[in-house]
């Protein structure tokens, strides 16, 4: 199914300073398929790039799709990657809100705008919400409902429907959403390994979540899966294999200390505001319902089988990690 | 070992005396205590040489062939051991004379082989050291069991169902020896137990099924402590697409379809089956083209008797209704140890719905027939059993 790119068409990624970007981006540098690699963002990322083309453009400026539609049709873009999303909620809510869902608004007004063919966009298995009425394995067809808990997650899920509306106005057009698990691995950064560094975890006395993750190294070949491979829709880009929580934390080694759900919220709230938590309190029924997502659609109609499971991805996260601890990271990569 | 002759002392904690005279008291308790001591004794030296015999045969033992060979002598070793137990209490039985003391012989040796191992503290500390979480590094499965869990509670289960409820299993063939089926049982007792046993009677019973998973209502699942353990011992929360998930990768599930309904009915309901929910079992059946087998369970409905519940004091904790037992909250904690009524479940022939199609899920009437047919047929299977049961407690 892998056919090269027409000459004269471009690849175009959109965000290139997050993990998911920047890593792509780093693949897309180095592999000789791809001929004009396109990399626009708010700054110039931190990367040496040699036929990757940049350009400076900020999402949330008044104009910002109608450049980026001049930019999408001078340069002949055929797929598009968007993955201009924070890893983390962010304090600025405001800010967020325009990155990413206003954001998406207009990256897909541009699209339409300069006949986009394909657009792969990332998102996170976290917009179905951690609700206690979760079945053990979400499904693609279920209604994300985590706009019910955070306005992060809403934003989220504001910019996944910009693109199905896309997809839903120019049939003749691909869209493809990913969205991806928690992504652990050696060099990832995010909420959650920020949530898990931290010397002392704090879970809710009584709850044991079931948690899923994801290898970077699989995120990574999943995106460039989809930038080959034409497939149409939603898939959930989860590993095999669950683990508890506490087991989580056990494997980390870190101190492990539950604390009543009475005044957890607000807590949890009170650090956030004080920059001491890694989320704020909307995130905390991640601590105590499921949100696992199931890759059958991933494996059998998308056709790609993560590499790590869970459990291996998480083992990786925590060898780095103590790599890192005695500076040892340069030397062991 | 050790503790043994203190817990032993513990037994006749309600020696009946004679009503005739102090005197007659007096020399009662005192034989009691000199019998006591003799079985004791009689226990002490049996274990010495229990003990010398299995050092000396772990010794010799080392190949399999010796260990097949061990086996067979630690069995006639205990056989012995019973049987001297069996004959010191015997012969004290044929000594005594007034009937209040042979009656009271007689309990003593029911009790002994039973109370004996149930009464000592080493086998709580062992039950409570093989349930403690340990760290394991068995991997656990996609709806998180671990089998190194489910093996730390296999003596707490295989207590509750042997010592403490007596189950009695029948018609355990009924379940399809392979693959995909539903089991569809009636709910009660306030507090899941009935779904732990029938996972008891499939590992126990049933020869080569070992996969029996149940689905838990939302409200034990969720539930501090409880939803953690629930999911490490095989309990999966029940909704509609976890079964279909079970039963397409080919597993045996436990279902009931009375829900809160059916665990929470008052005593006065007992064995009457609620509504089974609209019929949403026979979809699964349908959908997932498994054999269905009904199973009555006798006794669960007696463990916690409900005489009254509070809903809205519960709405405020969170779970469905709070129950009010002879012994509970009236005995605390003590409250919510379940009664020993004596348990019998049956496997019914298992009922097929191959002949059905996608276009039976739409017929709703059709749905609720058959569901009320399982219903019918899981009620008579009770009626069977409530016509031979003669005692609540002794079956």
């Amino acid at each position: 199914m892998k056919k090269p790119l027409a000459k004269d068409k471009s690849i175009v990624i959109i965000g290139v300073n997050g993990f998911i970007g920047r890593s792509l981006l780093r693949h897309l540098e180095k592999d000789t398929r791809y001929k004009r690699v396109i990399a626009i963002d708010y700054k110039k990322p931190n990367l040496t790039l040699k036929k990757t083309k940049f350009y400076k453009l900020n999402l949330t400026e008044t104009m910002a799709d109608v450049t980026l539609s001049e930019i999408l049709t001078d340069e002949a873009c055929d797929t598009l990657v968007l993955t201009a999303f924070p890893m983390s909620p962010p304090k600025d809510q405001a800010l967020a809100h325009e990155v990413i869902a206003i954001g998406s608004f207009y990256v897909m007004n541009a699209c339409a705008a300069a006949q986009v063919r394909k657009v792969v966009m990332a998102s996170i298995t976290d917009v179905y919400g951690a609700f206690p009425t979760n079945p053990n394995y979400l499904t693609e067809d279920m209604p994300p409902k985590g706009h019910l808990q955070d306005r992060f997650l809403a934003d989220r899920i504001d910019a996944e429907k910009q693109a199905l509306k896309y997809a839903a106005k120019f049939p003749d057009r691909l869209v493809t959403i990913l969205r991806h698990a928690t992504i652990l691995g050696p060099t990832i950064e995010s909420y959650k390994t920020r949530y898990l560094r931290r010397t002392i975890s704090t879970t809710m006395l009584g709850f044991d979540p079931l948690t899923q993750f994801i290898h970077e190294d699989d995120v990574i070949s999943a995106f460039i899966k989809a930038i080959d491979e034409d497939h149409k829709g939603i898939f959930n880009l989860a590993a095999d294999g669950v683990l508890p929580l506490s087991r989580v934390i056990k494997l980390c080694g870190k101190l492990h200390i539950p604390l009543t759900q009475i005044g957890f919220k607000t807590g949890v709230q009170l650090l956030w505001l004080m920059d001491l938590s890694p989320a704020p309190a909307s995130h905390v029924d991640f601590l105590r319902y499921l949100c696992v997502a199931d890759n059958d659609k991933l494996k059998n109609i998308f056709g790609f089988t993560p590499r790590y499971t869970s459990k291996e991805a998480l083992l990786t996260f925590i060898g780095a990690e103590r790599l890192r601890e005695l500076d040892l990271t340069e030397t062991a990569a | 070992m050790q503790d043994k002759p203190d817990n032993a002392r513990v037994l006749p904690f309600n020696p009946r005396p004679k009503p005739e005279t102090e005197n007659g008291f007096d020399s009662l308790a005192k034989k009691l205590e000199t019998k006591i001591a003799n079985i004791e004794r009689e226990l002490k030296d049996s274990i010495h040489i229990l003990e010398s015999d299995v050092q000396r045969l772990v010794k010799r033992g080392k190949g399999k062939a010796d260990q097949a060979d061990i086996k067979d002598d630690l069995a006639t070793l205990s056989k012995t051991l019973e049987g001297r137990i069996k004959g010191t209490l015997d012969g004290l039985l044929k000594e005594s004379r007034g009937k209040n003391e042979r009656e009271e012989l007689k309990a003593l040796r029911g009790l002994s082989s039973h109370l004996m191992q149930v009464l000592t503290v080493d086998f709580y500390k062992n039950i409570l050291e093989k349930v403690k979480p340990t760290e394991t590094n068995d991997d656990i499965d996609e709806f998180g069991m671990e089998p190194a869990m489910v093996e730390r509670f296999r003596p707490l289960l295989d207590f509750l169902y042997e010592k403490y409820w007596r189950v009695e299993t029948t018609g355990i063939n009924n379940i399809p020896d392979k693959g995909r089926a539903l089991i569809v049982a009636n709910h009660s007792g306030t507090l899941p137990y009935d779904g732990a046993m029938i996972k008891a009677a499939v590992l126990k019973e049933h020869q080569g099924r070992k996969d029996a998973r149940f689905l838990v209502e939302d409200f034990v699942f969720h539930m501090p402590f409880l939803g953690g353990l629930m999911y490490r011992i095989g309990g999966v929360r029940a909704c509609p697409e976890n079964a279909e998930r079970l039963l397409s990768k080919e597993h045996l599930v436990v279902v009931f379809p009375e829900g809160v309904k059916g665990i929470g009915k008052y005593y006065h309901q007992r064995y009457k089956l609620q509504r089974f929910g609209r019929g949403g079992f026979i979809k699964l059946c349908i959908k997932t083209q498994s054999p269905l087998v009904p199973v009555g369970i006798v006794g669960a409905e007696e463990i916690h008797p409900i005489l009254f519940k509070s809903n809205t004091l519960a709405k405020a904790i969170g779970i469905p209704y709070i129950p009010l037992t002879p012994t509970f909250p009236l005995m605390g904690l003590l409250g919510m140890i379940p009664l020993p009524s004596k348990w019998h479940i049956h496997f019914g022939p298992p009922i097929h719905f191959d002949q059905l199609g996608a276009e039976a899920l739409q017929d709703e009437i059709l749905i609720h027939k058959l569901s009320e047919k399982v219903r019918g047929q899981i009620q008579q299977i009770l009626i069977e059993q409530l016509k031979k049961r003669r005692s609540v407690w002794r079956g």
